[in-house]
């Protein structure tokens, strides 16, 4: 406001001027369409473009902003759906190899789902929903289409609780798959649990074991009966003096990923070599790491 | 900065955020009308014939935004340029009193020249648009007017 030197306001150039001005300002009213345009778009296209093309960048960042939640959504909903078939292939594949061993083994091994508490203290050990009331027994072999999971620990009616071989608890007894070798397999814990491994332990001295040999339950004990398979040699872990050697063995079953099992029920037999034939035995640590889609 | 240049950047500075909120941003009535705040004080710094240009050029400006009511917003601002001028020479005064009125009186009037022109299709109701609208557009319009002219009052003593 008091800025300036006062102004002349009134004279007569200025109200001649502002008369003017005035007049051409109620004749843009009455201006025809075409010149309206013409004065339209001649301010459009330069004072004001900057600002017009201000308001396009922005609203083309707003819907492109639309556009990449929209897109976020649906790359959520199809990465679900394909978690969501992934597992379900995972569990048709798991599903129908037990059907095959089920089918082989009924009608002493019944068909189990296996549970898992997740709790601390509670990592070995699982809930499966068949009990004494189905013919579950203490000591039961609990097996999946690879081999042994584990064996059962307490019956009740309509559950029981078994644990498998990652418990430190956990023995059996073992033999190569010609016989040629027997020892005792049992936990090596890990510096963490996704280091557990298997180790079979006392075998001959001046008996080599080559890896990539079948290891299977010998049936001695009475515990597990023959020929579920425990794992495969993996080399060697130990040689005491010249006496004893253990081997490190790669499980046949990884049981955190293990959902469906057979257990063996009442009248099971005691050898059962022939319901995993060896060709087309493969460690499930083999498997998991292939494409279930594949 | 001179003292004879400062009315043209103020008037050049709130024509652009004037349109830089209104177009750019697209805020719409929740920004102030800061090119009719220019105006009215630019038009008490010029003569009546300037202040009538630029009034019209503000005018234009606007219309060519609004194809619907061309020559409305021309005929309302070159009118209230020509009024904020000869202002000067019926009112004499900066007061905050004086500048909140002024400001007030210059939109409300500005919004009612429009409301009058812009025809009977496209006209609001005159009691929501003029009494309401225009009234607390006006109310706006001063506040911010009188805090700018505040602002002004500091930098110019500084």
């Amino acid at each position: 406001m008091a800025y300036a030197p006062e102004p002349e306001t009134s004279g007569t150039r200025q109200v001649v001027m502002a008369v003017g001005i005035a007049l051409l300002s109620v004749g843009t009213l009455y201006m025809a369409d075409e010149p309206q345009q013409r004065v339209t778009q001649a301010f459009q296209v330069s004072v004001l473009r900057p600002f017009i093309w201000t308001q396009e960048t922005l609203a083309q960042a707003r819907i492109r902003a639309d556009q990449i939640d929209d897109l976020q959504s649906e790359v959520d909903s199809l990465t679900a759906v394909v978690s969501t078939q992934g597992a379900l292939v995972d569990e048709n594949r798991t599903l129908r190899d037990l059907l095959g061993l089920a089918e082989r083994a009924s009608p002493t091994y019944l068909r189990a789902t296996l549970i898992r508490a997740g709790g601390t203290g509670s990592e070995s050990l699982f809930f499966i929903d068949k009990g004494s009331a189905d013919g579950v027994q203490v000591y039961a072999p609990v097996v999946s289409a690879h081999g042994l999971v584990g064996r059962i620990l307490e019956v009740r009616a309509r559950s029981a609780v078994g644990m498998d071989w990652t418990n430190p608890d956990f023995r059996v007894s073992a033999m190569l798959e010609d016989g040629s070798a027997y020892g005792m397999v049992e936990n090596a814990r890990g510096e963490f649990r996704e280091a557990d491994r298997l180790v079979l332990n006392g075998t001959a001295y001046h008996e080599n074991l080559a890896s990539g040999t079948r290891v299977l339950t010998s049936g001695l004990g009475g515990v597990f009966p023959r020929g579920i398979p425990v794992g495969t040699i993996d080399g060697t872990a130990e040689v005491e003096g010249t006496w004893r050697k253990s081997y490190w063995m790669r499980p046949a079953v990884e049981p955190g990923s293990v959902t469906h099992v057979l257990v063996a029920g009442m009248g099971a037999p005691v050898d059962v070599s022939g319901l995993w034939p060896g060709e087309t035995m493969g460690t499930q640590t083999d498997e998991i790491g292939r494409d279930p889609g594949l | 900065m001179t003292a004879s240049r400062r009315p043209v950047v103020l008037v050049v500075s709130l024509g652009v955020l004037h349109f830089v909120l209104h177009v750019g941003f697209g805020i719409g009535r929740a920004a102030p009308d800061l090119l009719t705040i220019g105006l009215l004080l630019m038009a008490r710094d010029v003569g009546v014939g300037t202040a009538a240009g630029l009034g019209l050029f503000f005018g234009l400006l606007e219309d060519s935004l609004s194809v619907l009511a061309f020559g409305a917003n021309s005929v309302a601002m070159t009118a209230i340029g020509i009024l904020g001028s000869l202002t000067r020479d019926l009112f004499v005064g900066d007061s905050r009193l004086f500048v909140l009125s002024y400001l007030f009186v210059g939109k409300w009037t500005r919004d009612f020249i429009q409301w009058i022109l812009v025809g009977e299709e496209l006209r609001q109701p005159f009691t929501s648009e003029v009494l309401v609208q225009g009234g607390l557009g006006a109310l706006y319009v001063a506040l911010v007017g009188l805090a700018l002219t505040g602002f002004i009052r500091l930098t110019a003593d500084s």
